[in-house]
């Protein structure tokens, strides 16, 4: 029973740190976004999260910084307001590399706010008539980035894109674990069927797989809210989606099957032997497949995987426990079903 | 024991011959409304409505592995053989049967709305490796859904999720083969594929035994 108490504490826990818990400082955007070299230009940094006016002007540095070594340094910093900062930038007269222009990261540095960034920020040209000597492009290499202020506080990364739906990542990917973990033990659970031939366990199966498959929508439907903030819609056909749409298909065809015969037995016999068939084909389709198609999803040809690149230590001590609370509530859920087809059985008298 | 399983298998079908010739006829009718539907189809389309007619097709030609003898003949068949040997000579028979079909269907399709295959080899592999893996899939959910009461429905509901992995990786195959798509590396679809087939085949030997048993 323990457990049960546990599991709606860590998503109650997941529910009220995912959603309250502010984002980093980070910077929205630069304008204008484009520039040339030899240029010097007042530029304005947009902050997002940010409280610019709790410090002084001449304590914060901004850079649009090219590499690790090269950068240039924003000189007469003025805030406008607590999101808003003005800074003159002078170009030099030639880009640090052979190409017609170079993608900037804007970098801002902050007492109390922390170090903030946005990556490609600002587009430099290169100017026709720039030199392409070696001292015009020295004014890259005097100011490069140092002396940050790390700020270690609770909240979650700042990331261009998806910016506040970062929260999300306790809610959309805790259901599919959910629902690996439910279809596996609704597995498990058929396997012992076979085995066993007790009707209680084909109950837990299907009871199981009700459970992943509820999972399977909710973990679909915040999918769809996460694609329509950033892919532009709901549903764009991915792979990725696609395949999720198949799995739901499957489960759906396996309650179907339970239903389609008149003896009990025999119904959760042939059911049994069709989920462990279709657990075994769902490894393809959700290992495999995915990989041969272009995708947008995380994890997919081209993209980043899931990993320590979009989780850091904050997050994890939400991810973390939302996972454990979500596939807690997924098995007392299908505890419930299991005992409530058990009373129905009897009613009909039935085992 | 397997040969003499296969040869019962083609000895039926060739008693009642209104079983293949049932199926041959429905690919014709399905290239027939192909070929009136539309009047021109491109390299694209034509690669997509070859699979839907192989696809339904092979459905409807599997189905009838398991119906077509009364339980207790069948019943008799597990006494004296074993069941996984049946299944085996069912999946063979399926297979032949299978290939024997997708080259009509191709035969004929290709007759009405043209041949846009331009790597002849590779797409023969693809459909040969399709007949295989449909038959392996097919074979095994007909013998479920032989023991339920809407059998036909139930075919296409279960068989078609299951099914889909193969489906998508044939099509693209074919595609590199219509030569729609480049990419070299299609070798790893190829043992993909051959992987799919070697995970459904060891299920469906493990499992069999479960099903017949009544």
């Amino acid at each position: 029973m323990w457990w049960k108490t546990l599991s709606v504490l860590l998503v109650l826990y997941a529910l009220a740190v995912g959603m309250f818990v502010p984002l980093k400082p980070g910077i929205a955007y630069v304008s204008p976004e484009t520039a040339k070299s030899g240029d010097t230009m007042r530029l304005t940094i947009h902050g997002y999260n940010t409280f610019y006016t709790r410090s002084q002007a001449s304590e914060m540095r901004v850079w649009l910084q090219y590499d690790s070594a090269k950068a240039v340094l924003g000189q007469d910093l003025k805030v406008l307001n607590d999101t808003m900062i003005e800074a003159t930038f002078s170009f030099p007269l030639d880009l640090p590399r052979p190409s017609p222009s170079v993608m900037l990261n804007a970098i801002l540095d902050h007492p109390s706010d922390g170090v903030s960034l946005l990556p490609s920020a600002v587009e430099v040209v290169r100017d026709t008539a720039s030199s392409t000597a070696s001292e015009a492009r020295a004014g890259w290499t005097q100011n490069p980035v140092a002396q940050l202020h790390i700020i270690k506080d609770f909240s979650f990364p700042y990331r261009n894109v998806i910016y506040e739906s970062i929260r999300n990542t306790f809610y959309h990917v805790p259901m599919w674990f959910a629902l690996m973990f439910l279809f596996a033990a609704s597995v498990v659970y058929s396997v012992m069927f076979l085995l066993g031939k007790k009707l209680d366990y084909d109950r837990r199966a299907s009871a199981l797989a009700e459970a992943g498959l509820l999972f399977g929508i909710m973990g679909l439907m915040t999918g769809m809210l996460w694609a329509n903030y950033t892919w532009g819609a709901p549903w764009s056909n991915d792979i990725k989606q696609l395949m999720t749409a198949v799995v739901l298909l499957i489960y759906l065809a396996y309650f179907i099957l339970r239903r389609s015969f008149d003896e009990p037995e025999k119904g959760a016999r042939l059911s049994a032997v069709y989920n462990i068939f279709a657990f075994a084909s769902l490894i393809p389709l959700l290992y495999i497949v995915p990989r041969m198609f272009a995708s947008l999803h995380p994890g997919s040809t081209g993209n980043p995987a899931f990993g320590s690149q979009d989780l850091d230590n904050t997050m994890r001590l939400v991810f973390y426990p939302a996972i454990l609370g979500f596939t807690g509530i997924g098995f007392w859920l299908a505890e419930l079903r299991t005992r409530a087809k058990r009373v129905e059985d009897r009613m009909i008298g039935l085992d | 024991m397997l040969l003499t399983l296969l040869h019962k298998e083609f000895l039926l079908e060739f008693r009642q011959r209104y079983a293949l010739s049932g199926i041959v006829l429905y690919v014709f009718s399905m290239v027939f409304v192909v070929y009136i539907a539309s009047i021109k189809v491109n390299a694209q389309v034509w690669n997509v409505l070859f699979w839907l007619i192989v696809l339904f097709a092979s459905i409807n030609a599997v189905v009838k592995s398991f119906v077509q003898e009364s339980g207790s003949r069948q019943l008799y068949y597990y006494q004296i053989a074993d069941p996984s040997m049946l299944l085996l000579a069912k999946i063979i028979y399926n297979t032949l049967l299978l290939l024997t079909l997708s080259g009509l269907s191709f035969g004929a399709y290709s007759l009405v709305a043209g041949n846009p295959v331009k790597d002849m080899p590779l797409f023969c592999l693809t459909v040969a490796l399709g007949s295989v893996g449909f038959s392996i899939a097919f074979t095994f959910i007909a013998s479920i859904a032989a023991k339920a009461n809407n059998s036909a429905t139930l075919m296409a509901i279960l068989s078609f999720p299951v099914i889909l992995p193969i489906l998508l990786t044939l099509i693209r195959l074919s595609q590199i083969a219509l030569r729609l798509l480049q990419d070299t590396s299609y070798k790893r679809d190829i043992i993909n594929l051959l992987a799919i087939d070697a995970i459904l085949l060891t299920l469906t030997f493990v499992l069999f035994p479960f099903i017949w048993k009544d």
